[in-house]
């Protein structure tokens, strides 16, 4: 394994008139290109240790190493030029323009006016703006496009190391789902190290590699990845802390590709009433679906078929899965639908379907 | 009742006579020019020095404290009683004047640029210096810039209350357009009292909205102008 881009050796920070220390001897490593995910209650330190890390808060003891580097041997300014740090509250400057914004850190490092022009181009098609906005004042954007452009301004001088504070604590809940994908898919294309905190464990499952959960006064009760941190949990503040739909989490972080599928009641369109009632009968099922070679056009009740399975007037599965969707996505198909099912399909081609049983089995496993 | 016996000057006039004014347009703008000059000096002199002051009481918080007691003792004196004072010591000069002028102008800027610099956002502050900025650049490329809305407030109130402080710098030989306003009193001639009057408004509407205008040339980016404190 190579060496880890961040590591923290027995590090503690007491603030001044305080009797306990907000952390106290933390250690653990993190790996080049991975996300770490600092997570935990108020007063766990979450925010304490990332801003040890660019030393907006100076550690009271111990070491922190950045790419093997020691980062008290580094001027602060100097630091933190090669850190991304994207906060909750965006921290945009309002009297700078996007542009400005986006291009604040290489302007610092002195690049010359053109690289900085066509980088930050460049970053504004990686964050999804458009090139129009460069010129807008932030006041102008909506909150997702301002933490957007904060992404960009964190990434501009290409930093291996990112720092993110509850980056997307302040938008709601679907704008933060889209910025959570959307970082997932930077992440495939940079492969940056990523330290990421937040106090939501929903976040912390979907977008860690890697998962610390941390308890008052900085203590570290788990290191691991979200898979094994819901499988197999440390010690019961951490069973407290992912709560009681541990299992459902767990579920929500298993593909359907993953999980064999049943090829489920399929009939032919020429299938007479007969045939049909034999296939219910062998499903356990008052429906059927209706398919010919590789893929199914859609469905009826039993009872409606009268002369053949195409003449009942068949319809459409209302919601169609792939097999990159989650059991836990599956398994919401499966409650919402009148058939009681979940159907993949990998684009026209049918996969099989999942039924309720089959997921339970991966809830009790 | 008794009816006060005006001197028989030039009294008898009607309340403005504009032949006079049209008679004596060189010395009209001689007076404005003066006026401004003087306003001129007083805001740029007092800008500079509050500048400093606040940046002392930025850098050590426990400055602030007397910073504003003095700059508020000298607000509160009588500004005929200060020229007074003055007077023995720097004579009728436009020193005299000017460190009349510019004292006045000091609490309000103060209190406007400490005001501003503390309203720039936190996490603007935080931002900026997760990126790596230091403490100067700080202050004069992202706290400065965004304290303008409010410092340009305060040069507003303090242009305006310089404008009409000017006119009593007339009785040490000063004055601007106070010239008119003195004379004018001393001979009963109310054309001159009217003119001076006039004057010393317009001049400081027209400065009032000068400083608009340069707020918002500096400040194309704030949503909310001139909001004053």
């Amino acid at each position: 394994m190579s060496p880890p881009m961040i590591r923290l050796s027995h590090v503690s920070k007491t603030f001044p008139g305080q009797g306990s220390p907000a952390v106290g001897d933390l250690s653990f490593d993190i790996a080049e290109g991975e996300i770490v995910v600092l997570v935990g209650p108020s007063g766990c330190g979450k925010t304490t240790t990332l801003k040890m890390i660019n030393r907006l808060v100076e550690a009271t003891s111990g070491t922190i190493e950045v790419a093997g580097t020691n980062i008290t041997t580094v001027e602060p300014p100097a630091l933190r030029q090669g850190i991304g740090y994207v906060i909750q509250r965006i921290g945009l400057f309002p009297h700078r323009t996007i542009g400005e914004n986006i291009g604040t850190v290489p302007s610092l490092l002195g690049w010359d006016r053109e690289r900085i022009r066509d980088r930050v181009a460049e970053l504004i098609d990686l964050v999804g703006l458009e090139q129009a906005m460069q010129s807008r004042y932030p006041a102008e954007l909506s909150g997702g496009q301002q933490q957007r452009v904060g992404v960009a301004r964190a990434l501009a001088a290409d930093p291996p190391v990112l720092l993110m504070d509850e980056p997307f604590g302040a938008v709601d809940p679907v704008v933060r789902g889209r910025l959570q994908e959307e970082l997932l898919d930077l992440q495939q294309r940079l492969h940056k190290t990523i330290v990421f905190v937040t106090h939501d464990i929903d976040e912390a499952i979907k977008l860690g590699d890697r998962v610390a959960i941390l308890n008052v006064g900085g203590v570290l009760e788990q290191y691991a990845a979200p898979m094994e941190i819901l499988s197999a949990p440390a010690n019961p503040f951490v069973e407290e802390f992912l709560g009681e739909d541990r299992s459902l989490k767990r579920l929500s972080l298993t593909p359907i590709r993953s999980v064999e599928l049943a090829p489920g009641p399929i009939v032919a369109p020429t299938a007479t009433r007969a045939d049909v009632d034999r296939t219910m009968k062998e499903h356990r099922v008052d429906w059927v679906g209706i398919g010919t070679e590789d893929t199914v056009h859609g469905w009826v009740w039993g009872r409606d078929v009268t002369d053949t399975a195409a003449a009942a007037d068949p319809q459409p599965f209302s919601v169609r899965l792939t097999p990159d969707h989650s059991l836990r996505e599956a398994l919401d198909s499966v409650v919402s639908s009148h058939t009681g099912v979940a159907v993949v399909f990998d684009g026209d081609t049918y996969l099989g379907m999942l039924s309720i049983e089959q997921i339970s089995r991966h809830l009790v496993e | 009742m008794i009816t006060p016996v005006l001197p028989q000057s030039e009294s008898s006039d009607p309340f403005i006579r504009w032949d006079w004014i049209w008679g004596h347009l060189d010395l009209v703008w001689e007076k404005v020019a003066e006026h401004l000059v003087l306003t001129g000096i007083a805001l740029g002199v007092g800008l500079s020095i509050a500048l400093l002051l606040s940046a002392l009481a930025l850098r050590w918080r426990m400055t602030y404290a007397p910073i504003t007691w003095i700059t508020g003792i000298a607000y509160s004196i009588p500004s005929l009683a200060l020229f007074a004072f003055l007077v023995p010591i720097t004579g009728f000069t436009i020193l005299t004047a000017e460190i009349g002028l510019v004292s006045y102008t000091l609490l309000i800027l103060v209190r406007n640029i400490v005001a501003g610099i503390d309203g720039v956002d936190p996490a603007v502050r935080e931002a900026a210096l997760g990126m790596g900025y230091t403490g100067r650049r700080l202050f004069f490329q992202i706290e400065l810039p965004l304290a303008l809305p409010v410092i340009i407030a305060g040069l507003r109130i303090a242009g305006v209350t310089t404008i009409g402080l000017v006119t009593v710098t007339a009785l040490i030989g000063q004055g601007g357009v106070g010239f008119f306003i003195l004379r004018g009193l001393n001979r009963f001639f109310s054309t001159e009292i009217v003119l001076g009057t006039l004057l010393s408004v317009i001049l400081a509407v027209a400065l009032d909205l000068a400083l608009l205008g340069v707020e918002r040339v500096l400040t194309p980016w704030s949503k909310h102008r001139g909001a004053t404190t």
